[in-house]
Order: C-alpha cells, then sequence, then structure tokens
C-alpha cells in the first residue's frame, strides 16, 4: 500500500489525494486545479504559490528554483509549483489572484 | 621644405592616372623594348621611347594633375635583375625623374614629379627574397630617384608590411647619405578581401607605420573607389599622415575576352571626389585602368580643393603580420605568452637545441590558442648562435601566428634582426640602467629605425630596484630617456616593475610583492599614458606547481586591481581566483602582503596545504602527458574544435581512421552524453563537443577507405505540419548526427506523406517527429495512423515541449503497431537509436496498469460557479475607471536593439534559452560556469547585437475601442462606428471559469472600453542569420543565438507592454525591479495567442488584421504562426484582475 498526502488548494476548496512523491504540478493537472502553468521549468515563474502549511512537506527547492525566486526577493513560504514534489500533507494559496 | 609640402598643407593635391596602360595602348614592340630579352621592361622605355613617357607625363598634367609620378615602378634591382639589367637601376631612375621634370617645367603652374617606387616581385615576409636583397634593391632606386630631383618619393601598390618597412628604411637611409629630405608617401593596396595581399588588415598597417614616420599613408591599385571605403574610414579615423586614394577605374570586367574596368571618367570621378568629401583625402588620383580622361573628370567633379583637416585618434597597438592588438586590453591584462621562451620552457629548449622550427612555431600557437594576446620571444640559449636562431624561428613564426611579438633579448645584433623579420610593431623587452645608458640608447634607436614600443625594467647601476621608491625613481629615468628625449608616445613605454619570488623565505624580499603593487599603482598615477607589464609567475619561483598556480593568479589579480596593464603569463594556467578555495586564497593573499603573525608564517601554510593540492592542475598540463588518442578524448570532453585538429591529425599518423571513429571520437561522445543525463554538463556545452566532433570528422573523411561506412544507422527526421519550430529537432540532429547517425532533415511543417516519401526513397532506421505546440501531439497521434493505415513499423521517435511520455506510451503507441519511442532529450533520442540499430529487442512500453486511481479529488469544496447575465464570471469586477488611450487606432513604434536589452530577461535567457542549469554541479562550480561562461557570452552577444545589423526590431501597436459579449471581444474601428473584428476566447470550465472577454466592459454597459494591442519582430534577417549559423554547423553559436533572439522577441513585448501601461497611465503599479517586472510585476496582463489563456493560435490572424502586420514584414501561417520566426503579438488588459491563467 503506497502512503498518500492530501494537497489542500485552498482558493477553491479543492483536496485532492495523492501517492507520496507525486509532483505538484501532475496533482494540479489531475484535478483541474486553477494553477496557471508557464514553462514548467522553474524559469517563467508563472505558477508561484503559497505554502500555508506543511512548507517542510515540500521537496527542497532545486538550484534553479531558489535562484529564480532569490531574484523576486520574495517571502519563504513562496514556491513555483512546477517544481515541487509533495513529501505530506500541504495546504496552498495561489499568488495573483486578487478578488 | 619644398614647395611640394606647403602645397600639401593646403590644398588637395591631384595626382595622375595610369602608366602602364597608357604605355600598352601605345602597343610596344620587340623594336621600341631594344630586343626581346629587354620584351616588357616598361623601365627601359624611359631611355628608348622618351617620346612616349613625355606625352603620357603631358597628357596627364594637360588634364588639370598637379604632379606625375616617374616611370619608375620596377626600376629595382630586382625587377631590372630579371632583364640583366640590375646595374642600371641608379640611372634609370635618374633617367626617369629628368624626363619627367622635363615635362614638369614646360608648365606655368608648379608641377610635381613624385619618384614611383613599386613592390618588386618578390614578397620578403613569404621568404622569396632575403632581407639584405631587398633592402639593396630599392635602395639602389631610391638613391636614383632622390639624385634625379624627385619632388617625393612614392612607395606604392604595397602588399607586404615586411616590404613597406625595408623600402621606408631603405629611402631614409638614402636621403641621409645624399644629405637631402624628400617627402616620403606610402600606399598600400587592400585587396577585396579588406586586407593586404598577404592578409593585413588596415589597422596593422597603420600602426606599423605611424612608427616609421612618414608623410603620407594611402592607398591604390587593389579595388575601385567603392571598395576602398571601409579602409579610407579607418585610415581617416586613426592615420595621423595625410591620407591619399588612387583607385582603379572600378573593377575588373571581362568584355569579350578583354579585362576592361567597369567605372567610366565621369562615375570614377564622382565617386573619388565623394570620398575625397568624406574622408577629408589629401591625395587624389588614380590607378589602373584610369586615363587623362579620368584625370580631366576629376579635376572638375572636384570642387573644393581646400583641405579638410581630420582629428585622428590612434589606439596604441602592436601589430602582426595580420592584426593589431591594442595595448591597453579591456579587461585588463594583455596577456604575453610565455612559453615561445628558451628560458621559461624546457620544451622550447630542447626543441631549439634540435632545431625543430615546427615544434617551436607550435608552442606558439598553441598560446594563441589559449587566448595570449602577444608572444613573448626569446632564444637564448648558451652555447647556440643567438642571431640565427632568431632569424630562423622569426622566419617561420611570422606568417603562423596573428599576434604581435615581444622581442625578448638583451644582445643588440639580436634584437636588430627579430625587428628585421618581423613585418609588424614589436615590443622590445627590454631595456634598463645596469650598466649606464650607453646600450638602452642603442637599443632605442633601433626601436625608432624599425618601429617598435618597448620594456623598460627598473633596474639601474645600483641594480634591481626593490622598494617602490626606487622602483619609481628608475621609472622616472625611463619615461624622461624614453617620452621626453626620444619622443616615443607614452604608451609605447612599457615599464616593468619588476616581480621576486617569495617562495624562498628570504627575509629581504617578503615584502617585494606588495612594493611591486604599489610602484604599479605610482607609475599609473605619475606617467599618464605609460603602461606598466609584470612577468607575474616570477612571484612564486620555487614552489610547487599548485602553489604557483593559485599565487600567480592571485598576483595577476591583485595586479589588475593596482592598474597592470601587460602580464607575461602562461595563458592556459590562468585559473580564475573565484575558483580558489578560501583557505588556499588566505594563505596566499597572507603571503602576497606579508602578513604574518606570531606563529603563524603563510609561506608554511602555503608550502603545506598545496602538497596534495590538485584542484589547481591545468588542462594543458594534463593533457601534454596523453597519448594523441586520449587527448582526442579530451578534446571532445572540452569541445576544442581548433585543438582537436592537430590532436586527429597526429593519431591519424599512426591510428586507422575508422578505429579512431568508432571507439576514440564516438565514445567520447558517449560520455558527454551520460555527462548531459547526468545533470554534470550543461547543453551549451554539449554543443561545443558536437561541433569538436563534426570538425574531426571532416578532417578524417578523406582518410576512409571508399568502401567504409561510418554509418551507424538512418533516421528521417522532421517538424510536423502546422509546426514551425525548429530548434528542438536540430538539436537531435546535432547529437545523432556527431553520433554516427545519417539524418534527413525535412525541415519544418513536414506532412506525413513528406516523411513517407523520405522512407520510400531511402529507408530509414526510424523516423523522429518533433514539434512544440500542443497541437503538434495531436497530429503526430494522426500521423501514427496514417502510417498505420499503410501498413508501416518503422520505429517513431517523438518528441517536443507538450508532448508527456505517458502521452506517448499510452495514446500514440496504441494507435501504431511498429514501436513508438518518447524522446525527452536528444540524447533519450540518441539511446533509442543505438538501441534499435544494435537489434536489441524492442520491448513496447505498457500503459501503466489500469484500476489504481494514483490521484484522486476528494472534495470539490466550491465546484464551478454560476456565471452572470452578461455570461462572465462573477469573480470579476466590472464598472471600473477606464483609462483613457493617448490616441486610437494603431501606430508604429522605433526602437533599437540597445533598448530591447534593456528589457532583457537575463535569468531566462542564460538558465532556460541557454539551458545552463545546476544540474548535480556543486553550487561553486556552477557558480564559475555562469561567470565565466554565460555571463561573459551574453555580454559578447550584447556587444555583437548592437554593432551588427543582425536584428531589425519593428513593431505595431494601438488602441481600439471593444466592448465585451459573453466570451467574445467586439472590437470597433476608433469612431466606434463599425465593428472591425469579433475576436472569441475560451472560457475555464471550472474553478474562476474565467475568460479574456470577461476584463472588459460589457455591451450592457453601453460603455467602449479600450483594447491595447500589440506586434513586434526581429524581421526576417534574424532568421535568415539563425539558419546559416546552423548550416555553417556553428552549433553553439546557432544555439545561443535562437535563443537569445527569441527572448529579445519577448523583451519587446515587454517594453512595448510598459509603454502601453505608461500611455494608459495605469504604470503606478509597475516594480522597481526588473525581475519583479518579468514576473508579472504590473497591473493587467499581456495576452498572447498559442499560450494558457487563449491557446490557439487562429487568433493571430485577426490581431495581424487589425495592426495591418504587413507594414512590418509580419505575415501568418497557414498553420497560423507569424513569420518570420522572432515575433510576437498580444493583446493587452488593463483590468487590475487580469492576471495569467489556463483554460
Amino acid at each position: 500500500m503506497t502512503e498518500t498526502v492530501k494537497v489542500h488548494f485552498l482558493p477553491e476548496d479543492l483536496l485532492v489525494e495523492a501517492p507520496v512523491g507525486t509532483m505538484l504540478p501532475d496533482i494540479a493537472d489531475a484535478s483541474g486545479a486553477d494553477i496557471t502553468f508557464g514553462c514548467r521549468s522553474g524559469s517563467c515563474g508563472t505558477c508561484r504559490i503559497r505554502i500555508v502549511r506543511g512548507l517542510e512537506c515540500c521537496s527542497a527547492m532545486t538550484a534553479e528554483e531558489r535562484d529564480f525566486l532569490a531574484g523576486l526577493d520574495v517571502p519563504v513560504d513562496q514556491r513555483l509549483a512546477c517544481q515541487v514534489t509533495v513529501l505530506g500533507d500541504v495546504d496552498i494559496e495561489y499568488l495573483g489572484i486578487d478578488s | 621644405m619644398t614647395t611640394l609640402t606647403s602645397h600639401l598643407k593646403e590644398r588637395v593635391l591631384l595626382l595622375d592616372g595610369g602608366m602602364g596602360t597608357q604605355i600598352l595602348a601605345r602597343n610596344p614592340t620587340e623594336e621600341d623594348f631594344g630586343g626581346v630579352r629587354f620584351e616588357g621592361c616598361m623601365e627601359l622605355l624611359n631611355e628608348r621611347r622618351p617620346d612616349w613617357i613625355r606625352d603620357i607625363h603631358g597628357a596627364y598634367l594637360d588634364a588639370g594633375a598637379d604632379a606625375v609620378e616617374t616611370n619608375t615602378f620596377g626600376c629595382n634591382e630586382v625587377v631590372l635583375g630579371e632583364f640583366g639589367l640590375a646595374q642600371r637601376v641608379e640611372d634609370l631612375n635618374i633617367q626617369a625623374v629628368h624626363l619627367a621634370k622635363d615635362v614638369a617645367r614646360s608648365y606655368d603652374q608648379t608641377k610635381y614629379v613624385i619618384g614611383s617606387v613599386g613592390p618588386g616581385t618578390k614578397l620578403v615576409t613569404l621568404g622569396h627574397i632575403t632581407h639584405a636583397a631587398l633592402y639593396r634593391s630599392y635602395f639602389a632606386q631610391m638613391k636614383g630617384l632622390l639624385k634625379g630631383g624627385a619632388d617625393a618619393i612614392l612607395i606604392e601598390t604595397s602588399q607586404d608590411l615586411g616590404q613597406i618597412k625595408i623600402a621606408i628604411r631603405a629611402a631614409k637611409n638614402a636621403m641621409a647619405e645624399l644629405k637631402l629630405e624628400r617627402p616620403l608617401w606610402v600606399q598600400v593596396t587592400v585587396e577585396s578581401s579588406g586586407t593586404l595581399l598577404l592578409g593585413t588588415d588596415i589597422a596593422s598597417v597603420i600602426s606599423t607605420v605611424e612608427m616609421l614616420d612618414v608623410d603620407v599613408l594611402g592607398l591604390n591599385c587593389g579595388t575601385g573607389p567603392d571598395e576602398m571605403h571601409a579602409a579610407l574610414a579607418v585610415l581617416a579615423e586613426s592615420s595621423t599622415f595625410d591620407l591619399s586614394c588612387l583607385p582603379n577605374a572600378g573593377l575588373p570586367v571581362n568584355v569579350d575576352g578583354k579585362l576592361v574596368y567597369n567605372l567610366g571618367p565621369e562615375a570614377f570621378a564622382e565617386k573619388v571626389a565623394h570620398a575625397a568629401k568624406e574622408f577629408s583625402l589629401n591625395i587624389v588620383g588614380g590607378c589602373c585602368g584610369t586615363t587623362p580622361e579620368y584625370i580631366r573628370a576629376l579635376r572638375q567633379k572636384l570642387t573644393n580643393w581646400n583641405v579638410t583637416h581630420r582629428t585622428p585618434i590612434l589606439e596604441r597597438a602592436a601589430t602582426s603580420l595580420y592584426q593589431a592588438v591594442s595595448l591597453r586590453q579591456e579587461p585588463r591584462p594583455l596577456i604575453v605568452g610565455e612559453r615561445t621562451n628558451a628560458n621559461g620552457s624546457k620544451l622550447f629548449r630542447d626543441l631549439l637545441a634540435k632545431e625543430d622550427y615546427d615544434g617551436l612555431v607550435g608552442i606558439a600557437r598553441e598560446q594563441q590558442r589559449e587566448s595570449a594576446h602577444m608572444l613573448d620571444v626569446c632564444v637564448a640559449y648558451v652555447g647556440r648562435d643567438e642571431v640565427r636562431d632568431m632569424e630562423e624561428y622569426l622566419k617561420r613564426l611570422v606568417t603562423q601566428t596573428t599576434l604581435p611579438l615581444m622581442i625578448d633579448s638583451t644582445e643588440v645584433p639580436v634584437i636588430e634582426r627579430a625587428l628585421q623579420m618581423a613585418p609588424g610593431k614589436c615590443v622590445v623587452n627590454s631595456i634598463n640602467f645596469e650598466d649606464g645608458e650607453v646600450k638602452a640608447r642603442k637599443i632605442l634607436d633601433l626601436c625608432r629605425t624599425y618601429g617598435a614600443a618597448v620594456v623598460g625594467l627598473t633596474i639601474d647601476e645600483e641594480g634591481m630596484a626593490k622598494t617602490r621608491e626606487r622602483k619609481l625613481e628608475v621609472a622616472q629615468r625611463l619615461f624622461d630617456l624614453v617620452v621626453k628625449e626620444y619622443g616615443f608616445n607614452p604608451s609605447d613605454l612599457i615599464i616593468d616593475p619588476l616581480t621576486f619570488t617569495l617562495g624562498s623565505g628570504d627575509e629581504a624580499f617578503r615584502g617585494s610583492a606588495v612594493e611591486t603593487l604599489e610602484a604599479i599603482r605610482a607609475i599609473k598615477e605619475r606617467f599618464h599614458g605609460t603602461l606598466t607589464m609584470l612577468g607575474v609567475s616570477n612571484v612564486s619561483f620555487g614552489l610547487k606547481p599548485e602553489a604557483r598556480h593559485v599565487l600567480n593568479a592571485l598576483m595577476l589579480y591583485h595586479g589588475v586591481q593596482a592598474g597592470l596593464d601587460l602580464a607575461i603569463f602562461n595563458a592556459s594556467k590562468v585559473i580564475p581566483v573565484a575558483r580558489i578555495p578560501a583557505e588556499q586564497r588566505k594563505a596566499a593573499e597572507d603571503l602576497l602582503f606579508d602578513r604574518r603573525s606570531a606563529g603563524y608564517d603563510p609561506l608554511k601554510v602555503v608550502l603545506e596545504a598545496f602538497g596534495s593540492a590538485s584542484a589547481a592542475r591545468t588542462s594543458e598540463e594534463v593533457a601534454a602527458r596523453l597519448s594523441p588518442t586520449e587527448r582526442l578524448h579530451l578534446d571532445i570532453l572540452d569541445g576544442e574544435k581548433q585543438r582537436i585538429l592537430v590532436d586527429i591529425d597526429e593519431a591519424l599518423k599512426d591510428q586507422d581512421p575508422l578505429f579512431l571513429i568508432n571507439e576514440v571520437l564516438l565514445r567520447a561522445m558517449k560520455v558527454v552524453g551520460e555527462r548531459f543525463g547526468a545533470g554534470e554538463m550543461q547543453l551549451p556545452f554539449v554543443l561545443e563537443s558536437a561541433e569538436a566532433m563534426k570538425a574531426a570528422i571532416q578532417r578524417i573523411e578523406p582518410h576512409l577507405p571508399k568502401e567504409a561506412s561510418a554509418t551507424k544507422g538512418r533516421v528521417i527526421l522532421a517538424t510536423v505540419k502546422g509546426d514551425v519550430h525548429d530548434i528542438g529537432k536540430n538539436l537531435v540532429e546535432i547529437i545523432l548526427s556527431n553520433n554516427g547517425f545519417e539524418v534527413e532533415n525535412l525541415g519544418i511543417k513536414q506532412p506525413v506523406e513528406a516523411m513517407l516519401a523520405a522512407h520510400a526513397r531511402k529507408p530509414a532506421d526510424a523516423i523522429g517527429m518533433s514539434g512544440l505546440l500542443v497541437k503538434s501531439t495531436v497530429i503526430m497521434r494522426e500521423n501514427l495512423v496514417q502510417m498505420a493505415e499503410r501498413g508501416l513499423n518503422v520505429p517513431v521517435l517523438l518528441g517536443g515541449a507538450a508532448l508527456t511520455r505517458d502521452y506517448v506510451e499510452s495514446e500514440c503507441q496504441a494507435v501504431y503497431p511498429g514501436v513508438v519511442l518518447y524522446a525527452q532529450d536528444a540524447f533519450e533520442g540518441l539511446r533509442h537509436m543505438d538501441a534499435i540499430t544494435s537489434g536489441e529487442p524492442l520491448t513496447r512500453p505498457m500503459a501503466a496498469a489500469p484500476g489504481v486511481p494514483a490521484i484522486t479529488v476528494l472534495r470539490r469544496g466550491t465546484g464551478a460557479v454560476e456565471l452572470t447575465p452578461d455570461g462572465s464570471s462573477p469573480w470579476v469586477h466590472r464598472g471600473l475607471a477606464i483609462p483613457e488611450p493617448p490616441f486610437w487606432g494603431v501606430r508604429e513604434a522605433g526602437h533599437s536593439v540597445e533598448e530591447l536589452f534593456q528589457f532583457l530577461d537575463h535569468f531566462v535567457v542564460i538558465r532556460n534559452r541557454w539551458s545552463f542549469t545546476q544540474g548535480q554541479l556543486p553550487d561553486e562550480a556552477f557558480e564559475s560556469v555562469l561567470h565565466e561562461k554565460a555571463e561573459p557570452l551574453l555580454a559578447r552577444w550584447k556587444e555583437t547585437l548592437i554593432q551588427e545589423p543582425l536584428l531589425k526590431p519593428r513593431a505595431l501597436y494601438g488602441y481600439l475601442p471593444v466592448q465585451a459579449a459573453g466570451n467574445s471581444l467586439k472590437i470597433y474601428d476608433p469612431s466606434r462606428a463599425r465593428i472591425l473584428d469579433t475576436l472569441h476566447f475560451p472560457r475555464q470550465p471550472e474553478g474562476r471559469r474565467l475568460c479574456i472577454a470577461d476584463f472588459f466592459e460589457p455591451e450592457s454597459s453601453g460603455r467602449f472600453d479600450v483594447l491595447p494591442l500589440q506586434l513586434v519582430t526581429l524581421g526576417a534577417e534574424t532568421a535568415e542569420y539563425t539558419a546559416g549559423l546552423y548550416q555553417a554547423n556553428r552549433y553553439a553559436d546557432y544555439y545561443y543565438f535562437h535563443g537569445l533572439a527569441t527572448e529579445l522577441t519577448e523583451a519587446y513585448a515587454e517594453l512595448l507592454h510598459a509603454r502601453i501601461r505608461r500611455e494608459l497611465g495605469i504604470h503606478g503599479k509597475d516594480a522597481r525591479e526588473l525581475r519583479q517586472l518579468f514576473s508579472q510585476g504590473y497591473q493587467g496582463s499581456r495576452y498572447s495567442f498559442g499560450y494558457p489563456a487563449c491557446p490557439d493560435l487562429e487568433g493571430n490572424g485577426p490581431i495581424l488584421e487589425l495592426l495591418g502586420g504587413g507594414t512590418i514584414g509580419v505575415e501568418i501561417s497557414e498553420s497560423w504562426q507569424m513569420v518570420p520566426e522572432f515575433t510576437t503579438s498580444a493583446l493587452i488588459a488593463w483590468h487590475p484582475q487580469a492576471r495569467y491563467f489556463a483554460v
């Protein structure tokens, strides 16, 4: 039995279950979450998200993501969704959605 | 001062036209020459047909010429010697001047006679004649011309720097001997290639001749006036001498088997007159093909004969036969290669002992490859004849290196011979005052005679200067002698304040590095313009190689900080300071700056710590110990496309060519692929390896037996129908073709029929389909269906950004009986091809086992929202204040390439477009890849693109009234009288249910919103240049240029979008930092078709229509992509809630 994780996409109250170690973009695609991806390689920044809970359950940053975000000088709880592998339960807030 | 000199001060001088053509027009017979053995000896006609020569001179003077050239072009020992008339040189020159002077005197106005000196028939630099023989040949002619009374000497049609230097010296010595001074003019012939016959560029000519103090430097012969423009521009900009221009009557064309020139007198005169004005010429006239008619036309066409003044600026340089190298390199320092030195290199000494001159030249060329700017040449070897060795070595070296030479000797005769042998402007290393000034003066005399800069060492009668004060004192004396007394330009004096080793531990020298560094600082401050140099590696003499590399690198680094201009250095051993581990750096710097404390001696640390250090070992050291095949392996890994040719030649001597390809080169490429796959090597380096591979294969090919096939298999590649994206497919071609596969690259937008036709023509082992668009993934599947229907089962490789492994292995594989393989990158494609052609059983990948849904939605809280009565997302607020555009309609915007660069996202270029990703490299290693490779590369490209017209940016933008209606935008003409077009957009099926139309005011509001549109392109030339790079196998440049141009297109879009926000007055929210701006750090959003919010490319059609894309050369392809390639369009929403979203 594979261990699973729960990903909660807060803006649309979408709760998804996936095997530990699944890439966040795969989870978002499969569940139809309203995250916009651009280059999917960590260099355009379109998919910036905020990890509201479970930052420690996200894979460590790749060098690309670290360098990209360093250039934007953003708070530590922000990540590029396309670069994140989910290792435990997380709650996610989208950025750039001002209502 | 002759009147000629004063004439040139005020008036442009009109010289005559061609002499040879005029003589030949008179059809001279054997009789005219005085017998068959003299036939063709034009100079003899001065004596045998003086009537003709008089007529010709007279015709030119009648036509308005101010001066004529004597008929003495070949009147020297070398040429006359071929007719057995060597002893008549002086006499025939005198006769020729007298003839011309007779004619000149018959005019009321002053007419001048210019003694013509041609190049002769032998090239001294190529070794056709000895230096001494050519000097003698000229000396006799100069004497004759001067004795005859010529008003000036014109060394013309010069093709060889070496020859120019000799002729000038011969003229000056003849004047000295006859105790008269005449103006000395030099003219060179620039071929249509843009250089002199031997490849010398005009900048090299200027810097070489500048030292030799002549009166005129100009051009004659070779080409017509148009082709001379580039060289004239350089001369006008930097030559301090008067400028002459005597072109041919255009370019020669063959008419009915006869050579004629393509410009008539009027056209010729028009062009020369124009050049005279543009370049402030001082002397004009004609050369081959020109007649008195041309000179008459020129007299009439040129209206302003007053001299206009130029303000030339000559950058101080040293020169080789080929080029000028600025003594001030940016970034500093100028690197002087130290290995062509019998004192510094054991290898050099050994080769010299064996008189292996090819080997010695090889060392020079190696340093050139290792980016030395100049070569220090020293052949002093106890027991050998240094003069002879210098002569033998330079004889071969000067044509085989593009670098200027630093002549390193203590012997005056050696220096003189070297300065005779080297065609360009050298640097002499060195003078000092160890035995007073006598020897220094002798050497300076030579520098003045042959035109050379000089190095001065801070040594005087008291010995080597060790403190900064003493160094400065000797420097002052050097400056006073060389600059003040000898009149050298301050930058032709290079002061070397000496470096001593810190390796001995000798207390007297512990502070010597600091003294040297401070002396550099002081010299730069006190003697404005004077340059400094250090033999950097002396600082570490006696230490272990590892320690030496580190200490040398830091000494160089701090020297440059202090103002060092030149460094004698082994260029291959330059370790970037950033790569030196922190503890090593600290120890070495403590040693350099003599920072000792109780119980701490940095020398001890250096001696101990570096014992085992291997990081500092250089590739050059490693390579020297390897066999040729091992070196080839390294060449491929390092992407050494020059060095690999040498190693291939070496290896071919005793290795089978097929063995080299299959066992050495392909294996090395395999390692490249593995390193790439392991994230240890970035794509640009892979491409450089592929370039080296290509170069190697081309070198080997002629040696392959005819029947041999080095091909591992054949593959057909194409970008699928409707898709214009080239680069992914081309990368696959590069990798496959340089790994032993035959690749037929069909190009872009290829229907499946084209692939099948190629396969039918010559069956392939696999067909590879590529495409970037989402639509292309569908086309690939359709293609497979069609191929299945036709009963094919050839393996198919699929690759492209929008593909996923899962889609290929399940959906695509399901419709095709043959194997379908996904290739994430070129190397996965290569692995597949290797498997296919090696006959390994190709297991068809199985789709993931069904039944276990890996990802499950547990709760969808909000679900889909209800749309408003207007059919829009309730999430978007409407009814906001609409910004006012500055105008309605469409306008063209104009921006320079430089402005585009201001909006360039460097991060994306380097990390994404150029694929410099860290992968598995440690941080420090990747840092140095960025700092030493990627960033300088971007800086160089930026410079190139700003200077060269490769990009032609053009753009249109505008504002149109708009109203939303459900999922559509109704776009009106500026008067709002009629709808120009209605665009339809997709809507998110779930979540916020957004659609681009929601960000504009609806029809129901009765208000008109504003729709900004934009279109930017870099022009068709950009795409053509890209293709050219690919054709030329310049893989890495192709990749860099393509990626950079793509991102510059984006930069232009970003720039124009910023302007639109400003014009709408919504720029208040623009992020101040560019990186943040690029991450949508502004109000509103810019949407382009083909992206997540509006993925359908068909929208490009109406945008182009609305903006009138044709006016800037942008068209739409049948698959709705914009042509040329580097083009992008967008519609802009100003609405604060408008952000990127995906449908």
